[in-house]
């Protein structure tokens, strides 16, 4: 199906955090925003929740760790026992280095892994560039006309204290 | 145009930069010809690295004999470089990670390009501990892979195999934390791309980003993560590395406060080097406005104070070692100072000791050329720091009879100079065709100690 | 044979394969195996082509060993010795341990042999005119001359060193009987002919006695380095520790001291050592004698020895090493006046290892000199090399109408001959030598001669047209003679049989008929005036003697035992002289004298030597042999690396410049010569930079003493209390729990510094046995030779004395090595029995190992070091791997071997005995120094030594646990003085 897309532009970090509560508050529905750089308040302003990737972080490094673990104990005492200074054969001790090395890796890699999975980035992507400067000076909120109530000019008075820069309707076609 | 300055703080980023200064400023070296400086520059690291090669080549086909080692001495420069290398390192994932924690927003003008020296560091440093090998080309038997010898694993209790965990995941999140940094700046620079060419490569290597607000959320999360994880890291690796020598029976190697002496050497030597390439960057680049006199005495002051550690290692090594009644621990030391290698010794005390003093005095630490010239010491001094140690503990140790003296021969010195080579010139290609600067980061503190009053045009 | 020739023995520089040995090698060297092996019966027929085994000879099973008795050709003391030989070549040569000689000891010169026989440089062929020839054409050719000869009675001389053989000697009286005028003459390059012409004037026999070491209590030796190369070093060791038994209260410690002013290897050993100028030794003999005939000398050292001596009556010896009769009459008129004729000193069973007489040798060169010779015969010597005035002599032997030499190769003196009639090798000959009256050592070839050679009987019996083999020769005169001397075995075949199998025979010999001393010949001896000028030495080094195997790189590359120096000969001087002199080590001087009014003068590098008498410099002979630039190339090839030996430069130099006849025998002391410094510098290599166990005075420590690496102490305080001189024990404690258990075997190693003399024959030992290549002077001034086994030297000067320890330092085989926990592939472990195992093929050679050893007895292979030229690679143990460049690799207590004997023990069912296992350097100890076994096994030498309370461990503090411990170093001397 296809929607009707109301884009807004701005051109400060500031008017786009107030623009994009003012909309919230005003129960109109948010698409997302486009911004040149992590706005700081633009999560809660647009009422996103927290990320997960935490937990996906600490499981990760929990699973190296426990797995390298278990390998070098494995490997030094079971798979095949020598003798190496007279020590013991599982020195677990002389062990930990390596599990934390592996404890790190699998964190760190395996989520942001997760993170290019959760938001569908790749090498080589298309990208969708809502607004030409989105990625340089421009701010930008993209709202869903969604009901007949919505009306153009309630939004242009809506944001004018935040010196709204531009203003345009589009079609999308693609799947969102 | 009306321009509030705060009257505590000034401003990180000067001459009142918009968001699109900021692009076109960062972005400029990327899109004009290459200067003369570059390519005098480059020209130079390249025959450098080609002397590297060079003698590496020699050593592989003839013989770890090339090098000035012996019965005795076993390591010298290899190892020496290794440390030296890693240490460089370090600072990088500091900038990055550990400053970011703590919330310094004025890391942000020099976090790309540390980060980039940090990787670049790690590529150097990772070489020798191939190279030093009697058969490099057996390196892989270092790696616990199933095989058809029993199976044979590794000696998980071997610091070298320590190492070679702890290098290869350092450089893999350094790596990573580095390049998720340089997505968004990568968007940007497709998006104000000319030739079509330019436009696919960096529309390849962007990811597709698009600057959404859903992506950013999740994205401070792992960079947060990342910084995270990578602090534990940066302390572990350099605590490894330092273990190399820690938990041996050597007497100079053989020392319980090796892990935090070396982090801080590290942190040390990295925060010269950063100061020596980015004096030189933001002079040749143009850069004065993000990497400002601010900058530079920040460094300073954490080069005090990791110099103040370090300082402080060497009293106690001292102490520890005249203290402890052992005999040969007390030999090694008074040696260090007075025995035939003393001026290796007195070289690092004056240049990691003393020289770190004069940023005590702002008038220093403002002035560009002396900061220089003290950070390019330092990196010396903190060579030898690994010099002294490695290899002047080795000359004698515990039986007299076995006691002997190094010295270097041609193919170990231009290896060293081949590294550095290598080093130069990564990072010259890095600041032709990279943004130095974290542009999104630049513009998130663009408003640091401003009065935003949203006028910008 | 053929297939010999058709090979290329000469190295070829430029085709050095790179990598161990290669496809062509090893295509080489299996040719020479099958070949060695079907040859290898001793009287295996020969054969022409290489082929595979059709019809396996009875002895040889590739695989297996196997051992011959046979005697040492290594000098003339003529010890006994058991080859090894593995696919009919002999690989490794070890003493006889039941040889009355040399008892099971061996010295590094004899070990070091085998090399000399896989030399390619020996001839192939006989040579006419330096041109290579056949058998036949040489003799005809001889004959015609002799004949002529004959017919007009020219003289007849034939040269030879001491030739204690009767059958070669009764061959060449036959031969020579056969002319006119016709002379045997023999002489020694170390020539003892004083000591036989002073027991010709003082007891009417012309002989060499029988020192007996193991029957004394006080030893005397003025310059007598009998320990190390003086007569017959190994025997004499054995016997001296006979007389030194550590054993709790029934002990027995004899009081040795040394009178010299060189370090000599038995001075580093003595109790006491007195360090006088050759210009004092008469002096000192003299003030001795007077002494002890109830004088008092002005020296109170010389009292004292007086004093001892009489108190030791017939238990005492006075050994006199300089070669001049004044000083040799007047120790025998000592050892006459303390009645040790008869008891240790043996004159009526006399040695026969050494007869030369100096006298008729100066007589022989007047006569060449003056031309008199129509024919000379030059065997087993080179006389040009090493007799005064040696190189003049060139031009007048060319000029003599037939001279041949039988040497094995084209040296100084067979250049100068007509003809080469080349000699076996003494691995490759039937002969034996009769070593003291009465004991017959016999020697059997242990492989087909490799070169077209023949053996001196032979040759003789060629040219008296009586052809007959050495082996016939040599049955028959035992059967005539030896066996008739014996009453035990009455069937010659039988007694044939075991004596080849023994390697000896000891006989009922007539004893020598001696005359009453005479102290006639003493009337005109008398006291010298002193003088302080400056005097050189002439000695001779523990691995190069006189030079007879300056062509051996196992000894040009042995370490001296006391200065460590390798590949050189050097003008040794002490502190003082080099101060006075203004020369620091390595600064070349020139020494001048006068001999014979002309000039000499010999330009050498210093070493600076401690513990040297002032005002003497002592240079080593045997050096600047013809033939050593062949060591140009040994070492690895790399764009730094110095040569060896420049291009066309020998190694070290002629010392024998100085040699001249003084009362009828040759003086290696010049009384008189001048030194000064030059400008040039040589650079010196050896293998150990610091020597002493004090650290330097502006390092040491506050309150600290020398390094506890040598316990010391003195007979008397051991007697008063065992464990005297022990360092104060360490008690270890170990984080983990105790894991590891040594069940079945546990070896160890248990080493007496006491007995240990530094003899080195361990370090050649190891060498031979481990495949250990020769790495060059360059490598080892690198500091990287490669022996496993290394023996340090710790010195220890004040102001009178001077004391020296030497301590073998091999793989400790820790319990808790460091080198294992440090390495990442697991390249070095531990087995179950104890062992610190280290897998080449695993290895990647971080050298991590070596670095966390305490000992640092690693050795890393820091190029492809070359073993050898083609042909010596096949002196290659088959049993140890040739290591590769990159690798690391030590001491692994000749693992191969304890498996032998484990695998041996199994298939014939019985359980290992103690000492069925003996490493290398064990085996060869000529001081039983070294023991090696099972440490569960609570009945073992090693367990007993285990348990003396002399035996401790070194670096025991760090916590290594090693398996190889020492004895406490006990010298019989007044206060101990530490090294």
């Amino acid at each position: 199906m296809s929607r009707r897309l109301l884009v807004t532009v701005f051109e400060d970090e500031l008017d786009i955090v107030n623009a994009t509560r003012t909309a919230r508050e005003n129960r109109y529905n948010i698409v997302d925003v486009y911004t040149p750089f992590a706005v700081h308040g633009l999560d809660e302003a647009m009422g996103l929740k927290p990320s997960k990737l935490g937990w996906v972080c600490f499981a990760l490094g929990l699973a190296g760790a426990v797995a390298k673990l278990w390998f070098q104990i494995w490997t030094s005492s079971q798979s095949w026992p020598v003798n190496v200074g007279g020590k013991p054969l599982s020195s677990v001790p002389a062990f930990v280095p390596v599990t934390f090395e592996i404890m790190v890796l699998f964190a760190g890699v395996g989520t942001v892994i997760t993170f290019f999975a959760l938001r569908k980035l790749f090498p080589g992507k298309k990208p969708h560039i809502v607004y030409e400067g989105a990625t340089n000076n421009r701010f930008i909120l993209v709202l869903e006309q969604s009901d007949a109530a919505f009306d153009l000019r309630n939004v242009r008075t809506m944001f004018e204290p935040f010196n709204l820069v531009a203003m345009e309707e589009r079609i999308d076609k693609e799947k969102k | 145009m009306s321009e509030v300055y705060s009257i505590l703080r000034e401003p990180l980023i000067g001459g009142n930069k918009t968001y699109n200064d900021v692009t076109n400023d960062v972005c400029s070296p990327l899109e004009r010809k290459p200067t003369i400086a570059w390519w005098f520059a480059f020209t130079i690291s390249f025959t450098m690295l080609i002397a590297g090669v060079i003698s590496v080549t020699y050593l592989l086909t003839t013989g770890i004999g090339t090098w000035g080692l012996n019965n005795t001495i076993g390591w010298a420069f290899d190892i020496t470089n290794f440390v030296f290398w890693i240490g460089i390192g370090h600072a990088g994932t500091l900038i990055s990670a550990i400053l970011f924690l703590f919330r310094q927003k004025w890391r942000t003008s020099v976090n790309r390009s540390a980060e980039a020296m940090t990787i670049f560091a790690v590529i150097c440093a990772g070489i020798f501990p191939i190279i030093h090998m009697g058969r490099p080309w057996l390196a892989f038997f270092v790696i616990p892979y199933p095989n058809e010898r029993g199976p044979l694993w590794v000696n998980f209790r071997s610091p070298l195999v320590w190492d070679m965990f702890a290098i290869s995941t350092y450089f893999t999140i350094s790596f990573v934390f580095w390049y998720v940094g340089l997505i968004p700046d990568l968007a940007t620079i497709r998006d104000r791309a000319q030739s079509h060419f330019k436009r696919k490569i960096f529309g390849f290597l962007s990811f597709g980003w698009n600057g959404s607000n859903r992506t950013w959320s999740h994205y401070e999360k792992i960079y947060l993560l990342l910084a995270g994880l990578a602090t534990p890291l940066v302390v572990s690796v350099h605590t490894i590395v330092s273990w190399d020598f820690a938990t041996s029976v050597i007497p100079g190697w053989h020392t319980t406060i090796f892990p935090p002496y070396f982090v801080a050497g590290a942190v040390f030597s990295g925060f010269a080097m950063v100061l020596t390439l980015m004096l030189i960057v933001r002079k040749v680049l143009r850069f004065e406005e993000y990497i400002t006199l601010h900058h530079v005495e920040s460094m300073c002051k954490i080069i005090i104070a990791t110099g103040g550690i370090v300082s402080m290692a060497y009293g106690t090594e001292y102490f520890i070692a005249l203290y402890s009644g052992n005999e040969y621990e007390k030999f090694t030391f008074i040696n260090r100072a007075l025995g035939p290698y003393s001026w290796s010794y007195w070289i690092m005390v004056s240049c990691n000791v003393i020289s770190p003093q004069l940023f005590w005095f702002r008038k220093i630490r403002r002035n560009v050329a002396l900061v220089f010239l003290i950070s390019i010491f330092i990196n010396i001094g903190m060579w030898f720091e690994r010099f002294v140690i490695i290899t002047t503990s080795l000359t004698r140790d515990y039986l007299p009879a076995s006691w002997d003296s190094y010295s270097p021969t041609s193919i170990e010195i231009a290896t060293l100079v081949g590294s550095f080579g290598l080093f130069l010139t990564l990072f010259l290609l890095f600041a032709r065709f990279l943004p130095m600067i974290a542009i999104g980061e630049v513009k998130g503190v663009l408003s640091y100690g401003r009065k935003n009053n949203g006028e910008h045009l | 044979m053929s297939e010999y020739h058709n090979v290329k023995f000469e190295r070829e520089q430029e085709t050095i394969p790179h990598r161990g040995i290669d496809r062509r090698d090893f295509l080489k060297l299996s040719g020479f195996t099958f070949a060695g092996a079907l040859l290898g019966g001793c009287q295996a027929p020969k054969v022409d082509k290489a082929i595979p085994f059709l019809v396996k000879p009875e002895e040889i099973t590739p695989g297996l060993s196997t051992f011959y008795a046979t005697t040492c050709g290594g000098c003339n003391a003529s010890c006994g010795i058991i080859t090894k030989n593995r696919d009919g070549r002999p690989i490794k040569i070890e003493g006889n341990p039941s040889h009355p000689i040399s008892q099971g000891g061996l010295c590094a010169v004899g070990q070091a042999h085998l090399l000399g026989l896989y030399d390619s440089h020996r001839l192939k062929n006989p040579t006419m005119l330096g041109k290579e020839t056949v058998w036949n054409d040489i003799d005809s050719a001889i004959k015609n001359t002799l004949k002529e000869i004959q017919t007009n009675n020219g003289a007849v001389r034939f040269l030879s060193n001491t030739i204690s053989s009767p059958t070669q000697r009764n061959t060449i009286a036959k031969f020579l009987s056969g002319f006119s005028n016709a002379q045997h003459i023999e002489y020694d390059a170390l020539s003892v002919s004083a000591i036989l012409d002073a027991h010709e004037k003082t007891h009417g026999t012309r002989v060499l006695p029988h020192y007996r070491f193991d029957k004394t209590e006080v030893i005397v030796s003025v310059d007598a380095d009998f320990l190390g190369t003086w007569i017959s070093p190994v025997e004499f060791t054995k016997d001296y520790h006979k007389g030194k038994i550590l054993n709790g209260n029934n002990s027995k410690f004899s009081f040795h001291a040394q009178i010299e002013a060189n370090v000599s290897l038995t001075g580093s050993n003595a109790d006491k050592r007195i360090s006088i100028s050759p210009n004092a030794y008469k002096n000192f003999l003299y003030d001795l004698t007077t002494t002890i005939e109830g004088g008092k000398s002005s020296i109170a050292e010389v009292n004292e020895l007086a004093r001892k001596l009489l108190s030791a009556k017939g238990k005492s010896l006075v050994v006199c090493g300089v070669n001049d009769i004044e000083l040799q009459l007047l120790s025998n008129y000592i050892n006459h006046l303390l009645s040790n004729y008869g008891n240790t000193i043996d004159i009526e069973t006399p040695s026969k290892q050494y007869r030369g007489n100096d006298t008729e040798l100066q007589k022989l060169i007047s006569e060449i000199t003056e031309g008199k010779i129509s024919a000379l015969f030059i065997y087993n010597g080179n006389p040009l090399f090493d007799i005064p005035e040696g190189n003049a002599l060139k031009k007048h032997i060319e000029a003599i109408p037939l001279s041949i030499s039988f040497s094995e190769r084209s040296d100084e003196t067979s250049s100068a001959t007509t003809f080469i009639c080349p000699e076996h090798h003494s691995l490759e000959s039937w002969n034996e030598n009769e070593v003291r009256a009465g004991i017959y050592s016999l020697s059997q070839p242990v492989l087909q001669p490799l070169r077209n050679t023949r053996s001196l009987i032979e040759s003789l019996n060629a040219w008296m047209d009586t052809p007959k083999t050495a082996y016939d020769a040599i049955r028959d005169e035992w059967k005539n003679s030896v066996f008739t001397m014996q009453k035990k075995e009455n069937d010659f075949q039988k007694f044939w049989d075991k004596c080849v199998h023994d390697g000896f025979a000891e006989v009922e010999s007539g004893k020598n008929t001696v005359q009453e001393f005479s102290k006639q010949s003493l009337q005109n001896i008398s006291r010298s005036s002193e003088t302080t000028a400056m005097a050189l030495i002439l000695y001779p080094k523990i691995s190069i003697r006189e030079g007879k195997h300056a062509h051996n790189p196992w000894l040009q590359e042995l370490p001296d035992p006391i200065t460590k120096i390798v590949w050189d000969n050097y003008v040794s001087l002490s502190k003082k002289t080099a101060e006075h002199l203004s020369v620091k080590e390595n600064d070349v001087v020139e020494i001048t004298a006068q001999i014979s009014n002309e000039r000499r003068t010999l330009k050498l590098p210093t070493h600076i030597q401690q513990g040297m008498c002032d005002n003497v410099v002592a240079v080593a002979l045997g050096y600047g042999r013809k033939g050593t630039e062949r060591f140009t190339n040994i070492g690895p090839e790399w764009f730094e690396a110095k040569p060896t030996v420049n291009q066309g430069e020998l190694v070290g130099k002629n010392a024998a410049v100085f040699l001249q006849f003084v009362n009828g025998s040759i003086s290696y002391n010049l009384l008189q010569c001048s030194v000064s410094k030059t400008k040039e510098q040589y650079r010196l290599a050896a293998t150990q930079e610091y020597h002493s166990l004090q650290m330097p005075e502006h390092l040491v420590p506050a309150g600290s003493e020398r390094r506890p690496i040598i316990q010391e102490t003195t007979f008397g305080a051991y007697i008063q209390d065992n464990s005297a001189g022990s360092f104060s024990k360490h008690e270890y404690e170990s984080i983990w729990p105790e894991e590891h258990q040594y069940n079945n075997h546990h070896w160890g190693m248990a080493i007496d510094l006491t007995k240990c003399t530094g003899c080195s024959g361990c370090v050649i030992g190891c060498q031979s046995e481990n495949n250990i290549p020769c790495v060059g002077k360059d490598e080892i001034a690198r500091n990287r030779e490669m022996t496993w086994i290394r023996i340090d030297r710790y010195f220890q000067e004040e102001e009178n004395t001077f004391s020296v320890a030497f301590q073998p330092m091999m793989c400790h085989h820790c319990n808790n090595a460091p080198c294992e926990t440090v390495c990442p592939v697991l390249a070095t472990v531990h087995n179950e029995e104890g062992l610190n195992q280290q897998i080449y093929n695993r290895c990647v050679g971080t050298r991590y190992c070596s670095n966390n050893c305490p000992y640092k007895v690693r050795r890393f292979n820091w190029f492809d070091y070359e073993h050898g030229d083609e042909m010596q690679k096949l002196v290659l143990n088959p049993d140890v791997v040739v290591r590769e460049r990159g690798v690391m690799e030590k001491c692994s207590f000749c693992i191969q071997r304890i498996q032998e004997a484990k695998i041996i023990a199994k298939s014939n069912g019985v359980a290992l005995k103690d000492g069925d296992i003996q490493p290398a350097c064990q085996q060869s100890c000529p001081a039983n120094a070294i023991v090696f076994g099972d440490m569960n096994d609570k009945n073992s030498e090693l367990s007993k030594r285990m348990n003396d309370k002399r035996y401790y461990k070194v670096l025991e503090e760090v916590g290594t646990r090693p398996a190889v411990g020492y004895m406490t170093l006990v010298r019989n001397s007044d206060e101990v003085n530490n090294v």
